[in-house]
């Protein structure tokens, strides 16, 4: 497991003439080989500035940024590029390409100027299509692909171009839940069995959870936390990406949660149960008080206050409404 | 498989081309039978010294300048389409037919004012014209591309030049005398006839020269199909790409425009027929593929438009449009092709 991407001490932004606007200050982070670590944030928090400062796009004002053994901005196109490979969120695909030549495309910084594939570059085009699972549809026109399809053939595609790290900005945000962890799970294995540093922007809390080796967390006036996913859920930082005074991550469920005031109501019955009904309640803003004890049964499933039998959330919603008030 | 139909479609275009030529050079107002025109070719001997005549200083010419004028823009159109990555881009998109015919209206237009009038202008001084006009428009346009970063700005600067510098002749069109007029619309009408074998070997070596960078690019164009960031991230300038093109259009269709004037549709359409009949976005193909296919449709609009049997000939530049527009909505009407773009 090494280090092939460094930041220390960074402050990144955009100069225009005279005026430098600081983004992001302070920021040290490391991307390790064979790990798939997720970038989390806000909109707005500069995600997209230090993406574009790994590309070497932008120049650090201050700090340095590390691929290997120099920074970004001073390799040559060419070798950045046969280092580093993105797969971006937009799918601008011309609809007469196949998946084939597509991936062949990764392999441009290594070929001539006519642009024809070698025997070496056509078995890194097959071991990119194997590991992505997109082998059956190699002969397939772009066009006729689902999103989920395409956005794997566009990491078939960044893995050609055997890089050590491959960036990946929400490549998700366009596709299905089963279609996100399919691919979530995919890079996981790629870092894993090809030993690359895979860095992906996503907004998908739970999903980078599940499947990320590491968590990067960026907020607003806050430096850079980084650390394994159950590490930040069970001391609590994961909060970081929240504002704190509305909403808190819940490490019983996994899952971001509103913060509420109590419902005051007693309920009783089995923890799922409960929580799913309180849920609910808190969903509505029910202002429903009752002095009785709530019991929530199961097989079938029934509320019951006092002598009264709802047999669904809703029709407890609606009776509670006219009777109990 | 896949590339043996490619080649198959290869060598019909390059046989279709062949026969396109000779008719090309057959038919006039003067039919010449093929196989006179065949052994006249082949032997150096000629049944009428007026075929001989006719044949090399005049037809022979001529269906040169048709294939080399249908290479040039067809290949002018495809590299502004995907480096604009806009299936409406054209040779002229940057404005070089405006920047042209702006040249040859202050040589024609403007003598009124500037006392050269009624001067016998030669084809030699629109040419040169033309290419002046071309290549200061388009110097302005380099301008402000070295100062934009990105590609849709460079367009719409490009239009709006186009825009400003047609107001512009429509001025001078206003003022100008009814000949001067005349002369000048019969310009913008395209021809690609009345040009000598100097002239010819001029437009070959331009050709040469603004075709040869394309295939050294191949590579990038590829890239490009995926957009600016992706090309980048690939390992491509886009600065040193952009130039590349503008230099490379500015010669191919600055040179055919000075000479034959503004031809319109062949560089807009044919890189789409080429897309249609190679269904590929492979630039190894469709360079080669849209040279092949302007050539035969350029040959094939003048064929139609010598009016075989007659003594008159139709403007080339209405040819292409009346011949080549029901062509290209056909074709894309039968398939759903903005999406294949």
């Amino acid at each position: 497991m090494d280090q092939v991407l460094t930041g220390k001490n960074l402050s990144l932004g955009y100069e225009k003439g005279q005026d430098r606007k600081v983004i992001l200050s302070d920021l040290n982070f490391q991307l390790y080989s064979g790990q798939l670590t997720c970038l989390l944030g806000p909109n707005g928090v500069g995600k997209s500035t230090l993406v574009k400062a790994i590309l070497g796009r932008i120049r650090p004002f201050e700090g340095e940024i590390k691929l290997l053994d120099k920074s970004p901005v001073d390799y040559p196109r060419e070798k950045l590029s046969k280092k580093l490979s993105v797969v971006l969120s937009e799918p601008i695909i011309p609809a007469q390409m196949t998946v084939e030549q597509l991936v062949g495309l990764g392999r441009t910084p290594y070929l001539k100027w006519s642009g024809t594939l070698s025997e070496l570059d056509r078995k890194y085009v097959n071991e990119a299509l194997a590991a992505t699972k997109m082998d059956f549809l190699r002969k397939e026109r772009l066009g006729e692909l689902s999103d989920g399809q395409r956005q794997k053939a566009m990491i078939a595609r960044a893995l050609a171009q055997d890089g050590k790290v491959v960036i990946l900005d929400e490549p998700t945000s366009h596709l299905d839940l089963v279609n996100r962890h399919e691919i979530m799970f995919l890079l996981q294995d790629i870092a894993k069995n090809q030993d690359k540093a895979i860095l992906v922007v996503t907004h998908d809390l739970d999903i980078a959870i599940e499947t990320a080796h590491q968590l990067w967390l960026m907020n607003c006036g806050s430096p850079l936390i980084a650390g394994l996913p159950e590490d930040l859920i069970l001391n609590a930082q994961i909060n970081e990406l929240l504002p704190k005074d509305r909403f808190f991550f819940d490490p019983k469920r996994g899952k971001v949660n509103l913060r509420s005031e109590d419902s005051g109501l007693e309920i009783q019955g089995s923890e799922d149960l409960v929580f799913w009904l309180e849920k609910a309640l808190k969903k509505r803003k029910s202002t429903f008080r009752t002095e009785e004890r709530i019991h929530v049964l199961e097989n079938p499933f029934r509320i019951q206050v006092g002598d009264r039998i709802y047999h669904s959330i809703a029709e407890f919603f609606e009776e509670s409404q006219t009777s109990l008030r | 498989m896949k590339t043996n139909q490619n080649a198959f479609f290869f060598i019909l275009a390059a046989v279709a081309l062949v026969f396109l030529f000779l008719i090309n050079l057959g038919l006039g107002s003067v039919s010449i039978p093929i196989d006179t025109l065949l052994s006249g070719l082949f032997t150096g001997e000629w049944e009428k010294s007026s075929h001989r005549e006719i044949i090399l200083n005049y037809r022979f010419p001529k269906s040169l300048v048709a294939v080399m004028a249908g290479i040039a823009l067809s290949l002018s159109g495809l590299q502004m389409q995907t480096f604009f990555r806009n299936p409406l881009a054209g040779p002229y998109v940057l404005g070089i037919s405006s920047g042209g015919g702006f040249g040859v209206a202050i040589l024609l237009l403007a003598g009124s004012f500037l006392g050269f009038s009624g001067m016998v202008i030669s084809s030699w001084a629109t040419a040169i014209a033309g290419i002046l006009g071309a290549v200061s428009v388009l110097a302005l346009v380099s301008l402000v591309a070295w100062r934009v970063r990105d590609s849709m700005t460079l367009l719409i600067v490009g239009i709006m030049f186009g825009a400003a510098v047609s107001a512009i002749i429509s001025v001078l069109a206003f003022f100008s005398e009814a000949e001067a007029l005349k002369l000048y619309t019969i310009w913008s009408m395209g021809s690609l006839g009345g040009l000598g074998w100097n002239q010819v070997g001029l437009l070959g070596l331009l050709l040469g020269i603004g075709a040869f960078p394309l295939l050294l690019a191949t590579r990038s164009f590829n890239a490009l199909l995926l957009g600016e960031t992706y090309a980048e991230s690939m390992g491509i300038n886009p600065v040193r790409l952009r130039w590349l093109v503008i230099i490379s259009t500015g010669i191919l269709a600055g040179s055919i425009t000075a000479f034959c004037g503004p031809i319109a549709f062949v560089g807009i359409a044919v890189p789409h027929l080429a897309r249609l009949v190679w269904k590929s976005a492979d630039h190894r193909i469709l360079f080669p593929g849209s040279a092949l296919l302007g050539a035969g449709l350029l040959l094939l609009c003048d064929t139609i438009g010598q009016l075989p049997g007659s003594a008159q000939t139709l403007p080339i530049n209405a040819v292409t449009s009346l011949v080549g527009a029901p062509v290209v909505i056909a074709l894309v009407l039968k398939r759903n092709f903005s999406k294949e773009f």
